[in-house]
């Protein structure tokens, strides 16, 4: 990954890289950069934007979902510009190559990954631009252009006392050509990276004036909603459309691939109409599991095959054999629904010739592919606009709700809203899947001597290829869909055809144990799945966590001590735990009826130890306190790591209380915040959030508060009870 | 039917079903596009308006239930040109993440201000309970209601 400056130059110049500044890209398909003399702005590079009049545009290519991108990445470029980050208007951006996450080669907005890999070409951008501008203020005033500087969007004489605004620069910097390295500023020079503590989408979220998906208003827009079936996998045998074709403002009722939809002038209407539709289903190839064969499933699966050995160090047998004996336990993990406040929803105009869609997406070059896919148009001919997300989670790199909506206007020809109810989200999400653990261990003389996981589950790139393939390849005809899907996502980018989402977090255990056996039998239910915050980080933290705190009160150790000895070659590890633990006191007596329970998690790169102290209060668990430490490397905004981690902590605390997504004869049984429950205000712990400062390569924030805090209340219970639970969510009465 | 109602000062008559929740009013009838659609059940609060002063769950509230009274939403906090203290404190307080519950929660806060002015932390928590962040800000709502009514902010890294 690592690239110096000039690389990135080089690079830039033969690909299609966004780092151009002063050539037009290659092909069409690329964002131009350069001087407009029509309208006199300046595009330095796909991201930014400098115009005659002064203003200046930052093209956000990561979406904002709560999780801070429209801040922390607008700081990067306001660092190295030099400018006040509330003086660059932020726009979402188009579809373009440019705007592909380097990581996955796609347009995707996940796996933490939105600081790290913009820390360096964000700041390259906004350095390119701003040593340009000195160069053309250098150039106008015939000084030497290292001795002038740049200050507050304005460059500054060698004098220190004229200066002229960038505005002015513009034409002239444009045809300014850099040669050698980018000076990127000195830490010790930084004003805003690790002091900025702005939100700069807060005015417009505490106004209601931010646009969300939902939000979107178009001439001649009407309303969508759809009935799927009950039972996933069942088919349309036939429905009333005659009735419901009668009924007040519906405009059109037909069979669309999930099931069936409902188009009408208004919201309203089509949900009237909705409840007067009777749908018959074929349910032949229909889902009719419930959750305790998903996991009779599962154990069948681990006894017949021991899994794709994913790590293997020394001899677990070996390790028992001498130990003389096995300690062993299973952990058992629900499907979860992600939530998002904003219900699915997404706005498509098909307009014969080429489509425009408006969502909250996660993947717009994957909401491309929905619609072409829907249509009879190429991606080519879709554009994307991103709105706003209430929510991510990762529910949102699933483009099933373009896709419906694309059908939608591709049948009536008019822009169609389409919106999910709570109940139909709730009910017809893809799941963090449920997940069967079985871990075993070896303890000589309170010493851990082997480590054995074994992960049975599915894993979700089975599910998603058939999204993210074609999208890697917007040039491949459209019957080659299928095929790119199901050979999956090879060539570019997830070019690691290896899925870690069921292993990632338990096979980079951080233990020193000689012996290590990690598995993986992969056995698919067939529910559907997707990433949900923090992925498989989010199960293999409950398993290895709260296996090692068994270890520790069977070898008759503190659990802290426990996983510290064990640590003494992972100093990042060591430094968050130490640091989660004094934040709790730990050791320190508490008031009766409470206890502690402590839990660390590497995940996206990034360290987190979280103590979480509980007790049971009439009959529920009470969380009064979480200390969470975290180690990101290098800190754009320090209050965004703070309010990630906080509400990872307590994303992390819903899943462990309430999260059950259960099936019966293939039914989820929960619709609604009822009976899929969030954490409420009343029941919010203290969140105390200590940052680890270092040089390190700056790392993602929104998942990883969320694996540690799950068993870190599950160790607590343990502690304040006596009794082990080992499967989730956990219950005040075990 | 023709439903009259008085949003954030200005009268509306509108021609909708009776029975239509007045969020769907308020977002496409009226424009306003501030108060969200979270549950449709009023279990999440996203949907939180005043309705002759009190909070109501507008996804629930049929239109003609609140046919002649005077609604305000969160485009009514405040004056032209000036934020709300509220709005003003979530802003101070980088209260939103996501930010798609807020509009709910500040209304819903708004109304505990108008009726007890120097409200309790316990207060505060009770009356924010009904709605829900995903996102998980909870403890900069508390902080930022607690700052209007000029409760000493206690230091972030303080115990309890």
């Amino acid at each position: 990954m690592a690239m110096n400056r000039r690389d990135f130059l080089k690079v830039g110049a033969g690909t299609s890289g966004s780092l151009l500044l002063t050539m037009s890209l290659p092909g069409c398909a690329g964002i131009q950069s350069g001087y407009s003399p029509e309208t006199g702005n300046w595009k330095a590079g796909a991201w930014l934007e400098l115009t005659k009049t002064g203003d200046i545009w930052f093209t956000l290519d990561r979406v904002e979902m709560g999780q801070g991108t429209y801040s922390g990445l607008t700081t990067l470029i306001a660092e190295e510009l030099e400018v006040p980050p509330e003086s660059i208007s932020v726009r979402f951006a188009p579809v373009a190559p440019e705007y592909r996450n380097p990581l996955f080669k796609l347009q995707l907005t996940g796996g933490s990954t939105s600081v790290g890999t913009a820390w360096e070409p964000l700041r390259v951008a906004g350095a390119s631009a701003r040593q340009m501008l000195i160069m053309a203020g250098a150039r106008v005033w015939n000084v030497n252009a290292g001795k002038c500087t740049a200050q507050d969007g304005r460059v500054v004489h060698p004098n220190g006392i004229d200066s002229v605004p960038y505005a002015q620069l513009v034409e002239l910097a444009s045809a300014e050509i850099i040669r050698g390295e980018i000076p990127l500023k000195p830490r010790s020079e930084w004003k805003l990276i690790g002091k900025s503590d702005k939100r700069l989408d807060a005015v417009a979220k505490s106004t209601g004036t931010a646009g969300y998906g939902i939000d979107v208003e178009l001439p001649g827009m009407v309303y969508g909603v759809v009935t799927r079936a009950p039972r996933y996998g069942s088919t349309v045998l036939g429905f009333n459309g005659d009735d419901v074709l009668a009924m007040p403002g519906v405009i059109d009722v037909f069979e669309i691939e999930r099931g069936v939809a409902i188009v009408a002038d208004k919201y309203w209407r089509a949900r009237k109409a909705q409840a007067a539709l009777k749908v018959e289903w074929d349910e032949s190839e229909a889902l009719s599991l419930s959750n305790e064969d998903v996991f009779t499933g599962y154990r069948e699966a681990a006894e017949d095959d021991a899994g794709e050995s994913e790590r293997s160090e020394g001899d677990f047998d070996e390790a028992v054999e001498k130990a003389g004996s096995v300690i062993e336990a299973e952990y058992e993990q629900p499907y979860l629904a992600h939530a998002t406040m904003e219900p699915m929803n997404a706005t498509v105009w098909y307009r014969g010739d080429s489509a425009e869609v408006w969502a909250p997406t996660q993947g717009p070059d994957l909401g491309r592919i929905a619609v072409a896919r829907m249509t009879d148009l190429s991606p080519d001919d879709v554009t994307v606009n991103t709105t706003f997300l209430g929510g991510g989670f990762g529910r949102r790199l699933v483009q099933d709700y373009i896709e419906e909506a694309a059908a939608a206007s591709y049948r009536v020809g008019k822009p169609v809203k389409l919106i999910w109810s709570r109940e139909e989200d709730t009910q017809h999400d893809l799941y963090r899947p449920a997940m069967l653990h079985r871990m075993k261990a070896s303890v000589i003389d309170g010493e851990l001597t082997g480590w054995h996981h074994q992960i049975v589950g599915p894993q979700i790139l089975d599910w998603y290829v058939r999204n993210a393939a074609p999208a890697q390849y917007p040039w491949a005809p459209k019957f080659m869909y299928g095929t790119l899907g199901k050979v999956g996502v090879l060539a570019e980018g997830l070019a690691t055809p290896k899925d870690v989402s069921a292993i990632e977090g338990a096979i980079d255990y951080p233990y020193d144990v000689s012996n290590i056996d990690i598995r993986h039998t992969h056995t698919d239910p067939g529910i559907p799945i997707t990433w949900w915050r923090s992925v498989g980080y989010s199960h293999n933290g409950f398993a290895v966590e709260t296996f090692m705190d068994e270890l520790a009160h069977e070898a008759g150790q503190d659990p802290y001590e426990f996983r510290r000895k064990l640590l003494a070659n992972e100093p990042r590890h060591l430094e968050v735990l130490d640091r989660a633990a004094r934040l709790a006191n730990w050791g320190e007596a508490l008031p009766e009826g409470r206890a502690r329970g402590i839990a660390l998690f590497r995940s996206f790169g990034t360290y987190v130890a979280q103590v979480v102290e509980a007790g049971i209060e009439g009959g529920a668990i009470r969380v009064y306190r979480v200390s969470a430490a975290v180690d990101c490397g290098q800190v754009v905004n320090p209050q965004i790591v703070r309010d990630q981690i906080e509400g990872g902590a307590i994303f992390g605390l819903t899943a462990a209380l309430y999260g059950n997504i259960e099936f019966r004869d293939g039914v989820v049984q929960q619709s609604n915040f009822h009976d899929y429950q969030m954490v409420r205000q009343y029941e919010v712990p203290e969140v105390v959030v200590d940052i680890v400062e270092n040089d390190e390569a700056p790392t993602g924030v929104g998942e990883p508060g969320v694996p540690p805090v799950i068993p870190a209340l599950g160790n607590a219970l343990f502690a304040l009870t006596g009794k082990r639970q080992r499967s989730l969510p956990l219950t005040a009465n075990a | 039917m023709a439903v009259d109602l008085r949003v954030n000062g200005e009268d509306y008559t509108l021609e909708v079903e009776g029975d239509t929740p007045l969020l769907w009013v308020l977002r496409d009838e009226v424009g306003l596009k501030g108060t969200k659609f979270g549950c449709g059940a009023g279990l999440c609060g996203a949907c939180t308006v005043h309705l002759n002063g009190a909070p109501v769950r507008s996804c629930s509230t049929p239109v003609d239930m609140a046919a002649g009274s005077e609604v305000t939403t969160i485009e009514g906090l405040g004056q032209p040109g000036k934020l709300h203290e509220l709005q003003q404190a979530w802003v101070d307080h980088g209260v939103p993440q996501c930010g798609y519950c807020q509009s709910g929660q500040i209304m819903s806060a708004a109304h505990l201000l108008q009726t007890n002015p120097a409200p309790t932390r316990d207060e505060i928590v009770a009356a924010m309970t009904g709605n829900i962040c995903r996102c998980g800000t909870y403890s900069r709502i508390v902080a930022a209601v607690e700052s209007v009514v000029g409760i000493v902010e206690p230091s972030m890294q303080e115990g309890a």
